[in-house]
């Protein structure tokens, strides 16, 4: 059977079509549902084995980014914790990211508090384009295995800054190699370069860069003739969660 | 005021320009009398009401006058007499080509042309200006530009899904040292208002901003120029609507309130001192992305049998547009409001932003709700099209409006305006030799504004939303490149990940040519559009165009003597290339007065925006060299004139002269060069443009990491070409190659008997060395010339 | 009610030197500058509840500061600019705010406008005005206002 992956929409998600076509050619049924159909008690989480929160800007990311969805989903954060318990994977891609540091999911707690954020660039302003970033190899994160120690991916953001205050929380954070990914040249100077992290299962993940456009080898900008046919890295990451559940 | 408009029908002409400038109306004087005469028959006054929707039905933005009138073209003596000159040039030419993949030309927001392979879907491109908006507040006017464009796209059938977003801007030159007039802003102001109001619209609409371009000219001092584009997919059988008699008429969106009285009016006037406040408004990108999710989903399961947008002119042209034939009746009191202080006639003719118009059956409203709260987006019921050819509108118990249709719709008065050539004096005399050396002006020339890399702007605009563009506007090794055109694979529309199909969209503009020959502008304008979609691989036989022409007042002969010739340009290049025209629009009155009180006209300004199927979008290619031992190869013949160059922009040359284009030979030579293209001959094309051929050369080369030795011994040109000609000419038709070492073979075979030849390999040295006939004409490290090209704009 | 957010000050090197350097662009040299985001929301919530849409809504605890009455900065001879969207102007932010609002409180409030205040350390008050209205504001959209600051904390 395949296994059912929530991509989660809001008012101003906009990555949400890529995103579950990526899960679709994985082998996942993905199903696109927007939090009002969560609060109104139309649909559960609990009913899916796969989590995506896309990029976007939910709510317009006014105030902050994915500020205003966290709140939304305040009232649900009962569901969504016993969800990342059960181990089920969850991705927050981008925007995605930037919710599950902003309801405090991620980096995980115990009281559920948002101990970093994802801040405005130092650069000022949003930024899309194709950097480098370093898998680490060391982390429990399940949506980086089989990755080589390099990759390229597209960041499109501008507030990807990510900074924890408490050095507590980031040595913790650095010893359970929870930073899956950095950046290979910090783009939007965050602390260590962190480009993503995950919880100690490895089962919730956030990361700032676009797996789902670089899905194909020719989404790349430089297009070599000879891997026009071929998958690219972004790929691994849903592959990944699909072979987890299965 | 209140005393004239009770008394209008007997009102003098000078008392009715009187009321027209107390109300901003912009109604001519011929127009104002035809209002006052038809009012007199109906023997009553008109409400203010009536006149605010007359002004705006009648408005330059919703009914181009200028371009759909009669005019008298003089040049030497002869007299040409034109009805319609729009008709009688662009849809001519559309018309006789009777292209079968044009699926919807000219009649609705935007043009349609078959997409992929399936026969299941249509393309929509459509491309606007917001000209004098951005020039009062260049960040709102962005924003409501980008808006507005992407609602002609989700209202053109019944609603395309937006895949790309286009911008192309004209600026004066940010170290312009010329005196402004107090109201306006300074070029750089205005230049990061504008890119800041397009990053912050697109962005969060979710739409890749992927293709466009920026112009520096002094002539966009007080006018800057911003022209908006947007390209959807609409399943073929939603593209055509029809109100039935009965629908309901739900506005969804946003609200309506003050901020949007006067807008299509605006767009007919001069910019003055005291261009009021309430005609500029700031976007409210998320109110739209709403609205786009409710349209793809209600449209799917049939929830309405039409859809326009409220743009120009808000409900009355919207409403009167849909309700043409059917009549509408509105109860103005059942519209959401953004604030109370609104007068009833206002909220008929406000322009508040993100509204769109549905026409929905009783029986299918339960339904449309229900997907409207899920998506948490306003709406409202006004009324309903009730079939008797009546358009009836009230507040209350008051009357705002009592029309029949066929007034608004009906015959709008026109005169024929005068158009003479302008005079120009060319020179096509041998161009002066530079007192610099080829290797100093390259640089020069590649750190030119007109020339130098976007990257600043372009960074900031999330150009791979949807993750369907796989041409980028930047590419090569470093993600920097500057792309010929942008090839899009809308997976986010059509959900089908196993067809490749895609389409690509390329610009040509070129009004520093314009200034010389309006109608080798129009032929060069369109050859760079058709040139950009062979760079990328597209299918050329195939392309569809859409004209924006943005000019100054046509109330001076010579502006519209521009139009006229560039207009027969259009025709011409249409015929010549096979593409027709779908879609356009224009703007006029892009002029203002300077800080001397003289007036400042733009150059007549004409956008080509163009686009066509590029049949498997994994096979696309970009512009960067790929390998060292490949070969270089020229296309095209070099010609004389250094009319409109940038390097004329630089140093006075002496010669001004453009070189007419051969649009059979550049036919024939695309046809060939595409057939090599598709073999797998060619992993790199980039055509010659700004700059000339050093710059196309200097751009593959740095873009790709790899130098290049060149010598242009073989190259085609005219006889007596001056090296200042050969390296930084801008004659048209012409592209660089780059081409597999094991496929030269084959690559010559298709393309024999055409102006190609070798010019030299690419190594991996990264020095570029250009020689003609074994003199050495510059040799340049690349690392320099890169640095010189990457500048930050912003 | 008008709350007011700003980035703590080791965070907010980035900023500043970005304002500055658009000052510096319409011909103003400035010493130095804070940055402050101002919300005024209008209803009738009691001050805990204001209390709560600052910490629990407006403010990123991490990187920001906040108080419900203006801020004060260590900044000598300072000058306070404020500026709002003009109330003919829809405001985005403030719409979006207002129905979060609505999630902490239980209530909705009658309206939230978003502004900025930037407070500017230099000579003249006329220059800066000079500068403000060729960069910062435009008086087609805004409306602005400038005062001096005292100082201390």
């Amino acid at each position: 059977m395949k296994p059912k992956a929530i991509i989660l929409r809001g008012t101003g998600t906009n990555c949400d079509i890529e995103t579950f076509n990526s899960f679709k050619y994985v082998g996942a049924e993905p199903e696109l549902v927007h939090i009002n159909q969560l609060l109104s008690g139309e649909k559960q989480v609990l009913d899916y084995s796969i989590m995506a929160f896309p990029g976007g800007f939910s709510y317009g990311d006014d105030i902050s980014a994915g500020k205003i969805y966290a709140v939304k989903m305040g009232r649900l954060s009962a569901d969504f914790g016993k969800f990342i318990k059960d181990k089920r994977p969850v991705i927050g891609i981008c925007n995605g990211f930037q919710i599950l540091v902003k309801t405090g999911f991620l980096p995980e707690n115990k009281a559920n508090a948002q101990v970093s954020t994802l801040y405005t660039n130092d650069c000022g302003h949003f930024v899309a384009k194709w950097i480098k970033v370093r898998i680490n190899k060391k982390s429990p994160c399940l949506f980086t295995k089989g990755l080589p120690d390099e990759i390229e991916l597209p960041i499109a953001h501008g507030e990807g800054k990510f900074i924890i205050e408490d050095k507590k929380i980031l040595s913790d954070l650095l010893a359970g190699e929870l930073h899956a990914m950095t950046y290979s040249e910090n783009p939007n100077g965050s602390m260590r370069g962190i480009a993503g992290i995950t919880n100690p299962a490895g089962t919730c993940f956030g990361l700032m860069p676009h797996p789902e456009r670089n899905f194909y080898a020719w989404q790349n900008p430089d297009r070599p003739a000879a891997a026009r046919e071929a998958l690219a890295a972004g790929c691994q990451f849903f592959k990944n969660a699909v072979d987890y559940v299965k | 005021m209140t005393d004239l408009l009770s008394n209008f029908t007997s009102l003098s002409k000078k008392q009715l320009a009187e009321l027209d400038g107390t109300c901003g109306w912009s109604l001519s004087a011929l127009e104002l009398a035809e209002v006052q005469r038809q009012f007199r028959g109906m023997g009553r006054q008109p409400s203010r009401g009536e006149l605010e929707t007359i002004a705006q039905t009648w408005s330059e933005h919703c009914k181009h006058k200028t371009f759909s009138g009669p005019v008298a073209f003089r040049a030497g003596g002869r007299v040409k007499k034109y009805k319609n000159l729009f008709k009688e040039t662009i849809v001519r030419a559309t018309r006789k080509l009777n292209k079968k993949w044009c699926l919807s030309v000219f009649t609705d927001n935007a043009g349609i042309v078959q997409f992929g392979k399936s026969g299941k879907w249509g393309l929509a491109f459509k491309a606007e200006t917001h000209n004098h908006p951005c020039a009062v507040e260049p960040y709102g006017g962005a924003e409501t530009g980008v808006g507005g464009v992407i609602r002609d796209i989700l209202g053109v059938g019944l609603g395309a899904k937006p895949v790309l977003n286009t911008d192309s801007f004209c600026f004066g030159y940010p170290d312009s040292k010329k005196k402004l007039p107090g109201n306006s802003h300074p070029p750089e102001r205005i230049m990061r208002g504008v890119v800041e109001g397009v990053r912050d619209y697109g962005n969060r609409m979710g739409i890749p901003t992927a293709a466009g371009g920026i112009y520096f000219d002094d002539g966009y001092l007080l006018n800057p120029l911003v022209y908006v584009g947007c390209a959807g997919l609409i399943p073929v059988e939603k593209i055509a609507k029809k109100v039935m008699p009965g629908d309901l008429i739900v506005s969804i969106g946003g609200r309506t309130g003050r901020d949007g009285i006067h807008g299509a009016t605006f767009s007919s006037a001069n910019i003055e001192e005291d261009t009021s406040a309430s005609a500029v408004q700031i976007g409210h990108a998320i109110n739209e992305k709403k609205t786009l999710d409710v349209l793809m989903r209600a449209r799917d399961l049939g929830l309405y049998n039409a859809v326009t947008d409220c743009g120009a002119g808000g409900f009355s042209s919207a409403i009167g547009e849909l309700g043409s034939q059917t009549g509408a009746r509105v109860r103005l009191e059942n519209a959401q409001l953004k604030d109370s202080l609104i007068e009833p006639w206002e909220i008929w003719v406000s322009e508040s932003q993100e509204r769109m118009i549905l026409s929905v059956p009783k029986a299918r409203l339960a339904g449309l709700e229900a997907i409207l709260k899920a998506e948490s987006c306003d709406y409202c019921v006004l009324g309903t099209f009730p079939g008797n050819g009546r358009l009836l509108v009230t507040h209350g118990a008051a009357k705002v409006v009592d029309l029949p249709m066929a007034f608004l719709h009906g015959g709008v008065p026109n005169f024929e305006k005068p158009a003479r050539r302008r005079k120009v004096k060319i020179s096509a005399k041998k161009p002066a030799r530079p007192a610099k050396s080829y290797g100093r002006i390259l640089k020069a020339m590649l750190a030119h504004p007109n020339v130098c890399s976007r990257h600043s702007v372009i960074n900031q605009y999330d150009h791979e939303v949807q993750g369907g563009t796989v041409i980028k506007p930047m590419q090569g090794k470093y993600g920097d490149g500057p792309g010929d055109a942008a090839v899009i694979w809308p997976q986010a529309a059509t959900l089908d990940l196993s067809d490749f199909s895609g389409f690509a969209v390329s610009h040509g503009f070129n009004p520093a040519a314009g200034k010389l020959d309006p109608y080798q502008m129009a032929l060069h304008s369109v050859d760079e559009a058709v040139r950009n979609l062979l760079c990328v691989g597209a299918e050329i036989s195939r392309t569809a165009i859409l004209d924006n022409f943005c000019a100054a007042s046509p109330r001076d002969p010579e502006v519209m003597g521009d139009l006229v010739l560039a207009a027969e340009g259009c025709h011409d290049a249409a015929m010549a290339y096979g593409a027709p025209f779908i879609s356009g629009k224009d703007s006029f009155y892009n002029q203002a007065k300077d800080a001397g009180g003289n007036e400042y006209p733009i150059p007549i300004s004409l956008l080509i925006s163009a686009t066509a199927p590029v049949e498997d979008i994994r096979k696309a290619i970009t512009m960067n060299f790929k390998e060292a031992g490949s070969s270089v190869y020229l296309a095209g013949v070099s010609r004389g004139g250094m009319g409109g160059s940038v390097y004329n922009d630089m140093a006075a040359c002496g010669n001004n002269f453009i070189s007419p284009l051969d649009m059979k030979a550049a036919v024939r030579l695309y046809t060939g060069v595409l057939k090599a293209i598709k073999s797998g001959c060619v992993p790199a094309a980039h055509d010659v443009s700004q700059g000339g051929l050093a710059v196309t050369l200097a751009e593959m080369a740095f873009s790709g990491g790899f130098g290049a030795e060149i010598d242009l011994c073989d190259a085609k040109r005219e006889d007596g070409l001056t090296p200042l000609e050969l390296l930084f000419g801008e004659s048209p038709a012409r592209l660089v190659l780059e081409v597999v070492p094991g496929k030269e073979h084959e690559f010559l075979k298709l393309v024999r008997g055409l102006p190609v030849s070798k010019i030299g390999c690419v190594r991996d040295s990264l020095v570029l060395e250009v020689r003609d006939a074994g003199a050495r004409l510059f040799r340049e490290d690349l690392s320099q010339l890169k640095k010189s090209w990457k500048r930050e704009l912003i | 009610m008008i709350i007011e957010i700003w980035t703590k000050e080791r965070y907010a090197k980035n900023e500043e030197a970005a304002f500055l350097a658009r000052l510096a662009r319409a011909g103003l040299k400035a010493d130095a500058a804070r940055l402050s985001r101002l919300y005024r929301v209008e209803a009738d919530f009691s001050e805990a509840e204001y209390s709560r849409i600052k910490s629990g809504l407006l403010t990123d605890k991490i990187t920001e500061l906040s108080s419900l009455a203006p801020r004060k900065t260590a900044l000598k001879k300072a000058y306070r600019v404020e500026v709002w969207l003009k109330d003919s102007v829809t405001d985005v932010v403030g719409e979006s705010v207002k129905e979060a609002v609505a999630h902490v409180v239980g209530r909705l409030p009658e309206a939230v406008r978003f502004g900025r205040a930037y407070y500017v350390s230099c000579a003249s008050g006329l220059k800066l005005k000079e500068a403000v209205s060729k960069t910062l504001v435009n008086e087609v959209v805004n409306k602005f206002k400038i005062g001096k600051t005292k100082t201390g904390r």
